[in-house]
């Protein structure tokens, strides 16, 4: 597996298209939301603007990692270099582990680069680290789990960029990371419970805050990495059909 | 060394295999021939342990060897990663097959230098040509030293001298005591490399044995000739005769004989054959006689399920 894992980071750290969709953008996304929402607003509701901004962004983001991974996976299939490395002893399984942790590692330095953006230029407050490494972590784990399943499920490239839109970007409308929750219909709260995003933004913003207890973090985790294990176990299952489709 | 018995293989209800059964012996170099969609390409994923869902069995000699360690898969696809160099590339392969240090090191120096790339080893496959990426392409799947090497049309798109250098390779790979399993249908390929061929059609094995069986079985020797006037009318007895676009072409079982015959004719003016010439029967003879001359892209009934999906996406 270790031979998968050195060629996909290879492949990934000479990708510069993933370093703009990974870091750039949601810093010039975060920069924007901060100075269009806090500005002109008293210093408390700011902090609190800003204490959601942050980690809202970066858990936005990083289900972006899905559309590299669809790309990865359907050049892989199409190509012929599924079909190659099936003829080889790598097992389905160490092939998929091998394609998903480089990108699992992505995730988290991207989520790292985030948060201490945040501390460095906004001074966020990083009250519970621990916690939220171990959010971190969680939340990596599941978006690239996603990406995982999306990447053996689409026939396209478009048809994943397209999927990866809908739960990006409708994650986080309906997860409160725009707007807070509060301030939404109560049928559009009820349904953000459903949603990892809403459990990853609350976790992290009370962990940056110094208020998570352990109990809610472990639930907030839980109920993260349900979404992660159930994504891999459908791309094991469908490994199969992928193969089938796959040239050479 | 490799038994295959009755392997059959449906694609949803399309049979793409059909009780397919040869042996194919150590050491030999084996052509597997058959037109586009014949089941080459679904028998050399078996063989490769791609396809794992079909009938029938695949035996080695060797009974503890296992089908994967011993294979080394040559697709048709170049398989390579080409934002990375040759090097990484072979050390990929390697290391998907249990090779590591200086094991590995020493593995790929040997590679680089039969595939004729030492001294682009630190380069980027994109920069490479079509010959270069072949000879690499071959080359990923020799880095754990096969015994069963499977090609799968690895010549398709080079130029003449990249071919004969991927020639030399699999003769000198022969004389190695490797087995190669060669799919393809350029029958002047088979007829340079192979000693034992089986002609697959419509997933069925139609014949199998060695060249100059197959030729003195199948192929029936010609005469062409060409003459200013009138062709004789009474060469025609002999055999079928073609008009081809410079002369006759008379398909025969006693060649000599009609040579004579129309020597004969023109003993009085010999001005007036500009050109006789005794035609030897060759494999592509043989691959008509027994797939027909028909076109075949019509013809989907055991294409793999990718290619039929492919085509409807793009």
């Amino acid at each position: 597996m270790s031979a998968m894992l050195i060629l996909e980071m290879k492949k990934n750290l000479q990708d510069r298209g993933l370093l703009f969709w990974m870091v750039i953008l949601p810093i010039a996304f975060i920069v924007l939301a901060v100075s269009i929402f806090a500005s002109g607003t008293e210093e408390a509701s700011k902090q609190d603007i800003i204490l959601s901004i942050i980690p809202g962004y970066a858990v936005m983001f990083v289900f972006f990692i899905m559309i590299s991974m669809v790309s990865a996976f359907l050049k892989d299939r199409d190509l012929g270099m599924t079909a190659r490395i099936a003829s080889t002893p790598l097992s389905p399984k160490l092939y998929l582990l091998g394609k998903w942790i480089p990108y699992t590692l992505i995730v988290f330095i991207q989520i790292v680069i985030l948060i201490v953006f945040g501390k460095l230029v906004y001074q966020v407050p990083i009250e519970q680290p621990i916690f939220l490494v171990i959010l971190a972590i969680a939340l990596s784990f599941t978006a690239t789990g996603l990406g995982l399943a999306l990447g053996l499920f689409v026939q396209t490239e478009n048809m994943g960029i397209a999927i990866t839109q809908v739960i990006g970007l409708g994650g986080a409308m309906l997860g409160g990371l725009w707007v807070p929750l509060e301030l939404m219909p109560k049928f559009i709260q009820t349904i953000a419970h459903f949603l990892p995003q809403f459990w990853a933004h609350q976790a992290f913003q009370d962990a940056l805050n110094g208020t998570l207890i352990e109990k809610d973090l472990f639930l907030a985790v839980l109920i993260i990495l349900a979404f992660g294990f159930g994504a891999f176990i459908v791309a094991i299952l469908r490994y199969p059909h992928f193969l089938k489709q796959a040239r050479g | 060394m490799l038994e295959i018995k009755n392997v059959k293989k449906h694609y949803r209800k399309e049979v793409a295999l059909d009780h397919v059964s040869l042996t194919i012996p150590t050491g030999s170099c084996f052509g597997l021939v058959g037109p586009n969609g014949a089941g080459k390409s679904t028998l050399l994923k078996i063989l490769a342990s791609i396809i794992q869902d079909y009938h029938g069995d695949i035996q080695l000699t060797k009974k503890n060897d296992q089908l994967k360690r011993i294979t080394g898969y040559v697709p048709q696809e170049l398989c390579l990663e080409q934002t990375l160099s040759t090097i990484d590339n072979l050390y990929f392969f390697g290391k998907l097959y249990g090779l590591s240090g200086k094991e590995l090191k020493k593995r790929a120096t040997e590679v680089l230098h039969d595939i004729g790339l030492s001294n682009r080893s630190k380069d980027k496959v994109m920069h490479f040509s079509g010959g270069m990426k072949r000879r690499l392409n071959i080359g990923c799947a020799l880095m754990h030293n096969p015994e069963l090497i499977i090609m799968d049309e690895p010549t398709v798109g080079i130029d003449p001298q990249s071919r004969r250098y991927i020639f030399q390779m699999i003769q000198g790979l022969q004389s190695k005591g490797c087995t190669v399993i060669y799919a393809t249908h350029y029958m002047e390929e088979v007829e340079q490399l192979c000693d034992q061929i089986a002609f697959i059609d419509r997933g069925k094995i139609i014949e199998t044995g060695s060249i100059p069986s197959l030729l003195q079985k199948y192929a029936i020797p010609s005469v062409f000739a060409k003459a200013k006037n009138h062709f004789p009318n009474k060469i025609g007895e002999f055999g079928k005769i073609t008009k081809r676009k410079d002369g006759h072409l008379i398909k025969t079982d006693t060649p000599l004989e009609v040579m004579e015959e129309i020597l004969t004719c023109y003993k009085t003016n010999p001005k007036d054959l500009e050109r006789l010439e005794l035609v030897q029967p060759r494999l592509e003879d043989v691959f008509f006689t027994l797939t027909g001359s028909e076109l075949r892209e019509g013809n989907p009934s055991i294409r793999p399920e990718n290619t039929i999906k492919q085509e409807v996406y793009q």
